[in-house]
């Protein structure tokens, strides 16, 4: 069977022979400088699980035995037990995670680990829906060294099917994957690039829409309306379909959850919100009678996505970072707000 | 008859907070006692905003509207649009792209005069005498 090395990180193209990506900024959250160094939403939860774990475990069902997991270590880690369950994935935190997988490729091959079994080498980047045995049968018709997956729309993708074979040294598999004339393999199924926060909602629409396999976790309450384990939703609610309510989370009473939104587990939703449109990301609580519509929440940062602006939230009454998840961990946001926008804080008391 | 004052265009400070408020405040408090006080309030320098600026908007609509005047607000930044959208509040102020046209909604005639100055009785009034003469 082939094996896969998936790697968390920026993209190849950006990669320098010795110096690091790009300079981070030590005031940016660690899951921010992720993004910011080119790795995209795929690591965030979308409809109850992010789009490496599904990645992941699509490969298994696939019949790939061997992943390997290379994350980029000047970022948030990954906690692979949240991204693997089974816990067969290996996974390496290195600086540079494309001259590590390099590595391990070679190292495969000498170890003849992988056969002549063709390797899977992607970066987890964009939701790709692919036939893998397709793709493997496709790469070997055209007897090339390396085969690159192609979007119809906006060119290459992140995803390679590589010969260890015909690599004797690892900077071999980096021209490989930098090459601009590899065999090229069109991707007929859906892909969605998730460069923005825009892609990550019509992510979630187009998953609780069935314009794609994505599912969201847990069941369907009532036709369109999915909720995870152990979610909440007052009979004084109110859920239009397609929404999803994700694990632990709470809708309180007079609330209205509508038109494709999506609340990830964990979150809160207080007295008479309305929620349009919309994802909050995990572990984010909303505050009492808000209209909250076309935007992404996660903690205190809110993007509105009709105006593309993005806000911090100072006012914990508002919206906040929910405490439950504070016991639970040092969690940071996962994407990139403008800092800073127009802030909106608790009124001082006896302001008037 | 009616008579009105002048519309006052106020330009909002940069930190609408509490303590801004309180300054912004002492300055409008006069023009809010006037009869019909027809203001405009500038938003285009805000760039920070808390409870106490949304607070202070919807204290101002409501004494303007006691006294039968208006407020409205002009050159709104989109980060100040989604705060009042998100607060429910953006739908109860009219609002403009700029103070000028702000100030012209106030003198603004309804788009057909005629119709509009002719009360609905008149018709009937009109209708009432012409079966008078005819009688």
């Amino acid at each position: 069977m082939p094996s896969a090395i998936v790697i968390v990180g920026p993209e190849i193209q950006e990669l320098k022979s010795s110096a690091p990506l790009r300079e981070v900024s030590p005031k940016l959250s660690l899951a921010a400088a992720q993004l910011q160094q080119g790795t995209s939403l795929a690591c965030v939860e979308v409809l109850g699980r992010s789009v490496v774990g599904r990645l992941i475990e699509e490969l298994r069902c696939a019949g790939v035995e061997k992943i390997s997991l290379f994350a980029d270590a000047t970022v948030e880690p990954l906690n692979v037990a949240v991204v693997d369950p089974s816990g067969n994935t290996a996974l390496c935190s290195t600086e540079n995670p494309w001259s590590a997988a390099a590595l391990k490729l070679i190292e495969y091959k000498e170890a003849k680990e992988t056969g002549d079994n063709p390797t899977l080498v992607m970066r987890v980047g964009a939701y790709i829906e692919f036939e893998l045995t397709d793709l493997l049968q496709f790469h070997r018709e055209q007897n090339q060294v390396a085969t690159r997956a192609f979007d119809d729309h906006q060119g290459p993708l992140d995803l390679w099917v590589v010969d260890a074979t015909r690599l004797t040294r690892a900077e071999d598999l980096l021209n490989v994957l930098r090459a601009t004339n590899p065999a090229r393999y069109w991707v007929r199924g859906y892909v969605n690039r998730l460069e923005h926060a825009k892609d990550l909602r019509r992510l979630v629409v187009d998953g609780l829409s069935s314009r794609c396999r994505l599912r969201p976790q847990g069941s369907e309450a009532r036709p369109g309306v999915w909720m995870d384990d152990g979610a909440q939703v007052h009979r004084d609610a109110r859920v239009v379909a397609p929404a999803y309510i994700g694990r632990g989370t709470r809708i309180a009473a007079q609330c209205l959850v509508t038109r494709g939104s999506s609340v990830e587990s964990d979150c809160q939703v207080d007295y008479g919100t309305v929620v349009e449109d919309s994802s909050i990301l995990s572990n984010s609580y909303v505050g009492i009678g808000l209209d909250l519509s076309h935007s992404v929440v996660d903690g205190n940062n809110l993007l509105n996505l009709e105006r593309n602006v993005t806000l911090e939230i100072a006012d914990p009454c508002v919206i906040r970072q929910n405490r439950i998840s504070r016991k639970e961990k040092n969690r940071q946001s996962p994407i990139v707000f403008g800092l800073p926008a127009v802030q909106f804080a608790r009124a001082e008391e006896g302001s008037h | 008859m009616l008579t009105s004052g002048p519309i006052v265009v106020m330009q909002l400070p940069e930190q609408l907070n509490a303590r801004e408020v309180r300054t912004f405040m002492q300055e409008l408090e006069p023009l809010l006692d006037s009869h019909r006080p027809r203001i405009v309030f500038d938003c285009s320098q805000v760039r920070y905003m808390d409870g106490a600026g949304v607070e202070m908007m919807l204290h101002c609509l409501e004494e303007a509207m006691k006294r039968d005047g208006d407020l409205k607000l002009a050159a709104l930044s989109p980060e100040s649009e989604v705060v009042l959208e998100l607060m429910r509040v953006a739908r109860v102020f009219e609002a403009f792209t700029t103070s000028d046209d702000a100030v012209r909604s106030f003198n603004a005639l309804p788009v057909d005069g005629s119709t509009q100055s002719a009360p609905w009785y008149s018709n009937f009034f009109g209708e009432l005498g012409a079966l008078k003469q005819v009688s």
